[in-house]
This record gives C-alpha cells, structure tokens and sequence, in this order.
C-alpha cells in the first residue's frame, strides 16, 4: 500500500454483532471512528449461516445496546430475524460501515497502529477494534482415507438446507450448537442421520420448566464455576439424564469449568438429544479411516454412509493478519483479554468469548467497556493533534 | 465429582453387584472371556469388569447373560442347561439365549436377565453387550486373519495386575533382555535398537528392528534361524477392546533375507475386575504344516506361554500397579506409553 495512510482515532474491524455493537458505543461515547468490514453487509456471518440456524439463546439476554429485539420476535429469533434486526441496528444508531474493505494486516508503527487493507489504502490509528469473530475460518479436520470418500463433504459454513439429503446418509461429524441443530435439520427433510460425538461433552437443556436455561446460568455465574457446576447437577440430572448409553460421554469437570479451562461450550439441546434418545439418529465414536463410502470408527464399527457434513468448528484466524498476536492470544489462537485493552496498547477484541451466558450477551457488556477505556485513553491524544486529522469518523453529539 | 458420576463404579467400590445398574462403558467392545475348551456342558461364571457373567451351551447354540437372576439374584451359573435355556437353581425360572425370562409358578411374569451377544473364534469366546447399541451396527471381532498364518493355539492367563501397566509390558521392548528367555533383544546393543512409533486416531503402532539376543540352539534351530540375526518386532495396540497385534520375524542383518518362520501373535486384555486382568494370547505361525506338526506346534505354544509367564512374574511385583503415569520417568521406548493411555481413555474406556 504505497498511498498515504488515512488517519484516524480508531479502526474497528468486522461489521457483525460486536462491531456494530463497539461502533455504536463509540459513537454514543463521541469517539470518532471507522468501522470496516471485508463483506458487503453487515452481519455477514449470520447471512451465511445455515437457514434452520435460531439463537440458542433468548433474545431478552441478547440484545446489543440501545436497542432490543423487536417485541413480536419469538424468544428464540431465527437467523433472518437476527440479520434483520442487525440491519436495523445499524441504521437505528446512525452506523456508516465502510463495507467491501478486507483487512490485509495489522502491525504496530510507532505508538500507532496501521490497518492495510486489500483494495482501500490503509488506516493510521491511535486503536484497533478487533471484532471479526470467532468463526471466522472454517476448521476441517482430516482422517486416514478421507480424500476417498466417495460422496460429498460439507463444512457446516457452507450448509444450508437438508433438501438435498433427502433419503439420504448422512453423517454429522462435531457434537457443537450447529452440529446438533445440522443433524435435526437433516433429520426433518429425510435424511438417514448419524452423529460423530468426537469427545465429551456436556448437554444442557436450553428450556426447562417452561422457562430458558439461559436464567438459571445467569444467576449461576456470579458463582465461581465450580460451585455453580455443583449446583446446576440435579437440574442437568432431571432434564436431559445420563446419556452414556447412547454414546454421549461427560466430561469429568462441569461445563462451568471445563468452558473456563479448555473453552469448550456446552451443547445447549433443541431436541437432538431427544432424536438420539429415540434412535432416530444415531451416535458413533470418532472416525477412525475412511474408505470410499465406508466408515470405520475407532470402536471398531462399520457404516457407510452418502454424505458428510463436518461441523467441526471454525478458527478465529487473527494470526494470520494480526502482527504479535502469539504474544496475546492463546493456544487456541483466541485473545487472552477480552473487553478490555489486549496487551498491546490500543489494540481490543471484542465477541470472542462464547460463556453460557450468551455470546451475543457478552458482546453488549464487552462493548460498551470498550468504548469507555478507547476513549479515554483516545481522546487526550486526539485533543493535541489539528482537527483536520481526524478523517473518516462521524462525529455526533 | 468424576467419581460420583459413574453408579457402576461406585457400586463396585461398595462391593456390590446388585447395585450397580449401570453398565460399564468397556462392556460394549467384544472381550474374549474364556477358553472355549473350558465351556463344556455345564453353565460358567466369568468375571467382566468387576460383572459377573454366566456363559451356556445349549442345543442351540451359545448364550451369555447377566449371572444375577433378575427373580430373587441367584447365581444362574449354579443352575443347569435344559434344551434351549438356563434354569436358574433357586426358583426354576428359565432364561432364553437373549435372556427372556419364564416363571414357573408366574407364567404372565415378564423379566429378563441381562442379555450378552456371545461369539466362538479363535479357540476362545467372546461377548459384548449389545444394550447400548441403539440400532447401530454391531462392532465386528478384531481382525486376526492374515494370508499365510496359521492358528496353532490360543493362551489364557490370569494375571494379579491392572490393565494399564499390563499394556505397558507389552507395548515396549526394553525389559526383553532382562525378563524374555528367548525373544528380545541384546542388553548390550539396547541403545542402538530402531524404534519408531506411528499414530493413528484409534492405533498406536511400534517397530523396533534390532540384535536378537542369544537364543538357544535348539529353539534357533526349530525356528530356523542364525546367530546374530535381526529381529523385528512390530506391533499396533487398538482399544476397542485393548489388544495388541504383533508380526515377530528376523532377517540377515546384511542381506536383510528374512529367515525362519514368522509369529503372529495376538494379545487381548480382559479386566477381570480393577485389580486383575484375563490376557488371551492367539498365537499364529507361518510354518507350512510339516512332519511332527502337533508337535511343533505344541512346543511353539509351549515358547509363548513360557514368555508370558516370565511377564507376570514381573508385573505381578510393581511397587506400584496404579494405572497413573505421573511421577514415572520415561525413556525413549516408553514413547508410546502416553499415546496409549489417551486412547484407553477416550475409546475403550469411555471417558
């Protein structure tokens, strides 16, 4: 990028929930800023996602600042509601994203931060919001033989729809939120369902007695995670039981704990668990090789099957653009901090945490810290230099 | 809280069998439990992970059940076989091969005993339970046929050890100049020994290519091989259940001509309880059949069995039997030990 570069207080990366949340408490906060994202919408993620795809979470505790879920949206607001309601927050709080604008790197350069786009020249700021999201590189796990599998083999990205699985055999690898909900979809066009359950995992109803699970956690986690694992056990026990005979292992630590130590959420069930139950769809162990159509899992069995979709997870990706980020993320290449200055002065990230309380939740609250710290620590700078240097942001109130 | 949360556990802890309702995870894989030669016409007890089983010839075939009778929990095993059902000793309830119940005294009663899929191969049979299967296709035996092998006898051992450092024994080379009597490796030339160690998602394989210790003339002989000679030991551990597959043959060390015959052995563990494990040895050769065939064959059998043993001897005395790695330290031939003890976990075990 050999233009100068734009200067500006601060650049926030990716025009899903969290940035349009960070960018509108900035904007409340009357920090000028830019708001980029490499797509031509906002809530990019969410357009792409699978059609079935509902909130797992209940739109009372999901709401992003200033603005909440539209009164007529069930509890639960399907993917097009969602990307309808981001549209509309955008709009609602006056957001300007510069869309179409892919981030190639971002490095240090002095006190200063340089964003370098692909085809937009590149940004000079004092900070950097990072918030493209967690899902934003589709993990694909591999197995012996897998190259000679004879049908097609589906990231949970690219998924739509179960219609052209209809009668078919199809195999759902990742026991996750889109694995569990793939499968039921799957399932209700017709499909001959089964699901690779790769390690243990936690279930835990999304409603019970009437209400949303969701409640229960958020007066839990004020507790520390072990005590709220100890107490959430016999609603757990009542509502979705031991599910080892059909082949669903518990981890040995609470889902509390266990999402604190290794990141790995709970399966918030919409009625998989009920279908596997049934024996309407069927859970294998890891795959263990491939051949042609045919299965083998580690225990041993054999199935064959026409279809796979992998629902195995995305990767956040930010190594591959963002310069120092081993000394700031962990080894599951996620920022250590969240909400609240990285490490690396100016730089933030925002909507990379998924805790039982709600991702979408966490994004309000990380949102508006942000925007806090950012600007006070902004601001002074930004009162010494000329006015005229603060292009791109749209400054209100 | 891991431990509260498996009841078969626990109940096992508290000594009862009654109590524990749950069944084992491992209980789903295909175990050999006994000798087919030890099952005549009367029904037998065999122990499964702390479970009592009670294994059955009928006109009809095999049958395997849970041996508490779901009546009042009389020892089916102490019963006997009329046609195609055992008959319990306390009551004279009788059970099907699938384990549906009759009552005598009760003809509209509907009980069952824990039904357990049973099979007969390789001189030993084998059973597995089926309840947790939920429609999916049943896991097949482990594969033991291999082209230009052939079967010359099956070992059964009781051995006061627990699965993991039994496993241990047979998943490293290292102890075999100091414990085998014939095949293994010189302690002199043990550093100098090849060991490479391949991963796979449900398969842990070792080759070690090295110096075959002194072995006596005869036993050399019979097995067709020089002094000196290379012997490679090359074997894959799997968990579903944990059994390890060994190819044993020796080459020149120059010309790499293999020489002699080849063993193929099989290597099954079957927990008897926590303590102690049932390990089967299938053992396969690749000598045509010959002059003195039951012969040879019986001395070979004879070699293996003397092996094993000398393994026993040893694991039978660990300071420390307990299945926990930390606090050992592991050299260069114990590369595999942790591989294999992720997989007992997650495949064989469940967790």
């Amino acid at each position: 990028m050999s233009s100068t570069p734009l200067v500006v207080d601060a650049v926030v990366i990716g025009a899903g929930p969290a940035g349009l949340a960070v960018s509108a408490c900035l904007k409340r906060a009357g920090q000028p800023h830019v708001l980029i994202d490499k797509e031509a919408a906002v809530g990019a993620a969410w357009r792409r996602h699978y059609e079935r795809l509902h909130l797992h979470t209940a739109k009372k505790w999901s709401a992003l600042p200033g603005l909440p879920f539209p009164r007529d949206y069930p509890t639960y607001p399907s993917r097009a509601q969602v990307v309808s309601y981001l549209e509309r927050y955008a709009e609602a709080m006056q957001l300007e994203p510069r869309l179409g604008v892919e981030v190639t790197r971002v490095r240090r350069e002095g006190s200063r931060w340089r964003v370098e786009t692909k085809h937009s020249g590149s940004y000079d700021a004092a900070a950097v919001v990072v918030a493209s999201g967690y899902n934003a590189v589709p993990e694909r796990p591999s197995w012996p033989g897998l190259a000679t599998f004879s049908g097609p083999i589906v990231h949970s990205c690219d998924y739509k729809n179960g219609q052209a699985h209809a009668g078919k055999r199809v195999l759902v690898v990742g026991s996750g939120n889109s694995g569990a909900e793939i499968a039921v979809d799957l399932w209700e066009s017709g499909a001959q369902v089964a699901m690779v359950f790769r390690g243990p995992v936690h279930v835990v109803p999304r409603d019970a007695f009437g209400m949303p699970a969701q409640r229960m956690t958020l007066l839990l986690s004020r507790l520390p995670s072990k005590v709220a694992d100890r107490l959430s056990e016999p609603l757990r026990e009542l509502t979705v039981g031991d599910l080892t005979p059909f082949g669903i292992r518990r981890p040995p630590v609470g889902p509390l704990e266990l999402l604190e130590t290794t990141g790995r959420v709970p399966l918030i069930d919409i009625g998989t668990i009920a279908l596997i139950k049934q024996g309407a769809i069927k859970v294998y162990p890891n795959i263990a090789e491939v051949a042609g159509s045919q299965l083998r899992f580690v225990d041993g069995r054999l199935a064959s099957f026409d279809a796979l979709v992998l629902a195995t997870g995305y990767r956040a990706g930010l190594a591959r653009w963002l310069e120092g980020a081993d000394a700031i993320l962990d080894a599951r290449g996620l920022p250590r901090e969240h909400g609240r200055e990285s490490g690396l002065p100016g730089l933030y990230f925002c909507g990379f945490k998924n805790p039982t309380t709600g991702a979408l939740r966490e994004i309000a609250i990380e949102a508006e810290r942000i925007a806090a710290t950012l600007s006070a620590q902004v601001r002074p700078r930004h009162a010494q230099r000329p006015p005229q240097d603060s292009a791109g942001g749209h400054t209100h109130g | 809280m891991a431990e509260s949360r498996d009841p078969g556990r626990e109940a096992r802890s508290r000594g009862s069998a009654i109590l524990a309702k749950a069944l084992p995870y491992e209980h789903r894989h295909w175990h050999p439990v006994l000798l087919s030669r030890d099952l005549g016409e009367r029904p037998r007890a065999v122990m499964l992970h702390g479970r009592e089983l009670v294994l059955f010839r009928t006109a009809s075939g095999l049958g395997a059940l849970g041996n508490t009778c779901p009546h009042r929990r009389a020892r089916l095993s102490d019963g006997a076989v009329a046609g195609a059902t055992i008959v319990c000793p306390y009551h004279g309830y009788c059970f099907s091969r699938d384990g549906v119940g009759t009552s005598p005294g009760t003809p509209r009663m509907q009980l069952n005993a824990e039904p357990y899929a049973i099979e007969e191969a390789w001189g030993a049979l084998w059973v597995r339970s089926a309840a947790a299967d939920e429609g999916l296709p049943a896991p097949p035996l482990p594969a033991l046929d291999r082209p230009g092998y052939r079967h010359i006898g099956t070992l059964s051992h009781d051995i006061d050890c627990p699965l993991e450092p039994l496993v241990d024994n047979f998943s490293e080379v290292e102890h075999t100049p100091t414990t085998h009597a014939l095949f293994g490796y010189r302690q002199d030339s043990l550093a100098s020994i090849e060991v490479s160690v391949e991963l796979a998602p449900d398969a842990v394989r070792v080759i070690n290519v090295g110096p075959q210790k002194p072995i006596p003339r005869l036993v050399g002989r019979a097995f067709g091989l020089s002094p000196g000679d290379t012997f490679i030991d090359d074997w894959t551990v799997r968990f579903a259940p944990v059994h390890i597959i060994y190819d044993q043959w020796w080459r020149d060390p120059t010309t790499h001509e293999p020489h002699g015959d080849r063993l193929h052995l099989g290597v099954f563990f079957t927990p008897i309880d926590r303590d102690e494990t049932r390990m089967f040895t299938i053992v396969a050769t690749s000598r045509p059949v010959g002059h003195f065939d039951v012969a040879m064959r019986a001395f070979v059998r004879s070699l293996v069995a003397l092996e094993v043993r000398l393994d026993r001897r040893r694991v039978e005395r660990l300071a420390d039997p307990s299945p926990d790695l930390r606090g050992t330290r592991l050299g260069r031939f114990d590369a595999p030990l942790r591989e294999l003890r992720k997989r007992i976990d997650q495949i064989y075990r469940g967790l």
